[in-house]
């Protein structure tokens, strides 16, 4: 019913190839094609639809690597593929290409079409390019598409699942399959038929290193003030080191800022924290810039450590989880969607943590994943939302099983 | 326990959760560089043993079927997949287009389409690096416009002439900035592209001497094979006639048959002399090859010389050569005695493999720049498949009806071999039952026309 494919190749058409004969010879009603990003989209397109046919609906985008039981890898060459070929299990796709003037408005918009066309509990997957513009580097920020969405949506209960998409670790470009063409700024929807049931787990890897502090200051995604102290000195003093210029880059693989939900005096809970990478500094203003403007004056906040052991030990626990979840149903996909920092080149892991995933994961479940820029998934019993520095497993399944 | 804290006074509550956050701080503070430390422990770790495993992939790389011009771009990908760069080149030396001129033979990367093919570097060093801080200027410029990527790391192997360029198109955490300690990565990386390559390029020569033994060893058992045949018929004959001749013979023997005794010796001699000659000419090729002594020679005077040389095995066969017409004024710089020997052979098997009364034309015209001699028969013909057989040394076409014909086989690659030392090419087109077209294809430098 679902059948997925990788391969990894410098030239488009020889991975296409390889990774369309992974598949197997059945025709696909829809591919969903993860592709590395030194790949070019459009002759890995070509390529597709020569392999597969010009009518079959393609999805998908950038992705900084795939992961696969096969095989896993961020150097750009990986090609990812999923194929549904059962109506039954059949993704229909909801596109918008309005996120450079409006990503909350173009979220709302999508929302509002799949609330017209999904039943209680549908499944959808989200996936939009993450980077707007390079130079100066800017993100369509999930936190806003997601906003939009859950406006346009309702209050209905929905697993929305999500992930940003990137060409590379470097934040360098992402771009999107829109069914038919190579575009950017746009969002896909893939809204699941009312059989598919979803088991999502959550894998972190951040623990708090601060006390409580309360931001004080704050345009958007650029934090100015922490406890009425500068926000980069706070952090630089934190860490022993002078920040900032092109090293402000750095700060995104050291510290995070995490946000802590329900009980701030419970005791530590990693799916208690929604965290935030940091994505530059400035110097000359004292400020660093999150990866999403939805913290806001006032939230209080920690400052969060990366620890990789916890990232392993976090991934090993959300596996197991997940296998006991979905031991004996009729289970059809494993996705992961994977923050790309969590690899080890970046995150410095001793193990890759998407290798634990590919082996640990329940070997009967066909099982694709990809390297992310954010993702998005339901968080602590209510709705979905954008989260950064973790790994998101989900499986599929017959919802009547 | 202390007095102070044994009371709960707001003060000193307010005192122990200052003191609390500050602990709690300090130590998260030490517990995030920690953290830092050991991650950017494992990243160097990571990175120190990227020539580890890029050793590791070459090699199984060079142990599968494939070419030595077919390696770099596996080898590139793996390059680029363990230093995560985002492109890479490896270029050669063209010490024929000049002076530290380099061709790009491999690349890979976002702007590879759009950049340059050729690099030139009047001093080309053996490491460079690129950083936000190096001025734009040779050899930076150069080398930057290779993957069109502003951040490079380069390292050229002078005695190889073989060079590798990895690229970024931005200095961060993951693409971090090139520096000194990068030397061995680039190296290694190098090294082992050179090493593999190499290896596969031996593996050729290797696979190529094997098949040269063992045609040698082939074409030696056919000579031996041509030998028993080609030797003991006209030998038998020789010995046979010889006896019957020989005093106290026990055969009658009559005044006519004595003389057709002894020109069945002479013609069996001869058929001996021929075979011997060919074999010598044939051994005696590859030092004639650089000894041609080259002149100018008419076309016509080749063709009649030839056509003259193959007259007794015309009457013999009952075969008519049309009068070889050429060019006026056509010449041909040639050894004149190897290249009548070519059209020789060529007209030699045409005559031999005609029907009786057939007709064996020969022509030279021009040809493009060059020229093209033609030798056409109708006779018995060949098959395609027959055809590169029938250039092998000793190697005659299968088949009663044309190992009727006898000879060594030698006529058709002596012709190529002396052919090809003019700098020409020999070409056979035939069809089986409806004969044979051979031509021969001379160089425009070898080819003039004069007046008168």
């Amino acid at each position: 019913m679902i059948a997925v494919g990788y391969a990894k190749h410098s030239d488009p058409a020889t991975a296409v190839r390889r990774c369309v004969a992974a598949l197997g010879p059945a025709p696909a009603r829809l591919l969903l094609a993860f592709v590395g990003g030194k790949l070019d989209p459009h002759a890995v397109l070509a390529a597709l639809r020569r392999e597969c046919g010009e009518e079959v609906p393609i999805h998908g985008g950038s992705a900084a690597g795939a992961i696969a039981r096969e095989g896993y890898g961020y150097s750009g060459f990986e090609l990812g593929l999923i194929a549904f070929r059962d109506p039954e299990v059949t993704p229909r796709a909801l596109v918008t290409r309005q996120l450079l003037p409006d990503e909350r408005a173009a979220g709302a918009v999508l929302g509002d079409e799949v609330r017209s066309q999904v039943t209680r509990d549908a499944v959808v997957l989200l996936l939009f390019d993450s980077v707007a513009s390079s130079a100066p580097l800017r993100l369509h920020h999930a936190s806003s598409i997601v906003e939009g969405f859950h406006a346009g949506f309702g209050d209905a209960p929905l697993h929305l699942l999500g992930g940003g998409l990137l060409t590379d670790m470097n934040l360098t470009g992402g771009w999107v399959y829109d069914g038919r063409e190579v575009v950017k700024h746009a969002a896909v929807a893939l809204v699941f038929p009312p059989g598919i049931a979803a088991e999502t787990a959550i894998m972190h890897g951040c623990r708090p290193v601060s006390t409580f502090m309360e931001i004080t200051r704050i345009d958007g995604a650029d934090v100015y003030e922490l406890d009425g102290k500068p926000a980069l000195a706070v952090i630089e003093r934190m860490l022993g080191l002078p920040l900032g210029g092109a090293k402000g880059h750095e700060l995104s693989l050291v510290a995070t800022l995490g946000q802590k939900q329900g009980d701030p005096f419970a005791p530590y809970d990693e799916n208690a924290y929604v965290n935030r990478l940091i994505l530059r500094a400035a110097p000359e203003t004292g400020a660093v810039t999150l990866f999403e403007p939805d913290f806001a004056l006032g939230t209080q906040v920690q400052i969060m450590s990366r620890d990789n052991s916890l990232m392993l030990e976090s991934v090993r626990r959300g596996v197991a989880a997940i296998n006991s979840a979905i031991a004996g149903g009729d289970n059809l996909l494993g996705l992961y969607i994977d923050c790309a920092g969590r690899g080890s080149a970046r995150s410095g892991a001793p193990v890759e943590e998407a290798e634990l995933v590919a082996r640990g994961l329940d070997a009967g479940t066909p099982f694709l994943g990809f390297y992310s820029g954010v993702e998005v998934a339901p968080f602590a019993g209510g709705p979905s939302k954008p989260l950064d520095w973790t790994g998101v497993l989900t499986v599929l399944r017959s919802a009547r099983a | 326990m202390s007095a102070a804290l044994s009371q709960s006074s707001p003060g000193v509550l307010e005192r122990e959760l200052a003191y609390y956050r500050r602990e709690c701080n300090d130590l998260g503070a030490r517990l995030l560089r920690l953290q830092e430390e050991q991650s950017q422990a494992f990243r160097e770790a990571r990175r120190s043993r990227t020539v580890a495993r890029l050793i590791r992939e070459a090699y199984r790389l060079a142990d599968g079927d494939v070419a030595p011009e077919e390696i770099g771009a596996p080898i590139l990908e793996m390059i680029m997949e363990n230093t995560l760069c985002d492109g890479a080149a490896l270029l050669a030396a063209d010490p024929a287009a000049g002076e530290g001129v380099f061709r790009v033979t491999h690349a890979i990367g976002p702007h590879v389409a759009d950049a340059p093919r050729r690099l030139a570097l009047p001093a080309p060093p053996s490491f460079f690096f690129t950083t936000s801080r190096t001025p734009i200027e040779p050899p930076a410029y150069e080398l930057t416009a290779v993957l069109r990527l502003p951040y490079v790391l380069w390292a050229y192997d002078h005695p190889s002439g073989h060079a590798l360029i990895i690229g970024n198109q931005s200095e961060s955490n993951v693409s971090r900035p090139f520096e000194a300690g990068d030397q061995e990565l680039i190296e290694g990386a190098l090294s082992v592209y050179i090493d593999v390559l190499l290896r596969k390029r031996a593996e050729v020569e290797l696979r190529a001497a094997k098949t040269t033994a063992e045609r040698a060893s082939q074409a030696r058992a056919r000579f031996l094979a041509t030998l028993t045949h080609e030797l003991r018929t006209p030998l038998n004959a020789i010995i046979g006639y010889s006896e019957m001749l020989a005093p106290r013979s026990p055969y009658p023997l009559t005044e006519a048959s004595r003389g057709d005794y002894a020109v069945q010796i002479l013609g069996a001699g001869r058929q001996l002399l021929g075979l011997i000659d060919g074999i010598l000419d044939y051994s005696s090729i590859e030092n004639a090859v650089p000894a041609l002594a080259t002149e100018w020679v008419p076309a016509s005077k080749l063709l009649q010389q030839a056509v003259q040389m193959v007259s007794a095995g015309v009457q013999r066969r009952d075969v008519a050569i049309e009068p070889g017409t050429a060019v006026p004024g056509l010449e041909f710089l040639v050894d004149p005695l190897r290249f009548c020997q070519v059209v020789q052979n060529l007209l030699g098997n045409a005559v031999k493999f005609s029907r009786p009364q057939g007709i064996v034309t020969i022509a030279a015209t021009l040809s493009g720049e060059g020229a093209v001699l033609q030798v056409r028969d109708r006779g018995i013909g060949m098959r395609a498949e027959d055809i590169p057989r029938a250039l092998e040394p000793f190697q005659q076409i299968e088949g009663s009806h044309a190992r009727s014909f006898g000879g060594a086989g030698l006529g058709l690659p002596i012709a190529k071999a002396l052919t090809e030392a003019h700098g020409g090419t020999l070409c056979i087109e035939s069809v089986p039952g409806e004969g044979t077209t051979v031509s021969i294809r001379l160089p425009a430098e070898r080819v003039r026309l004069t007046l008168g």
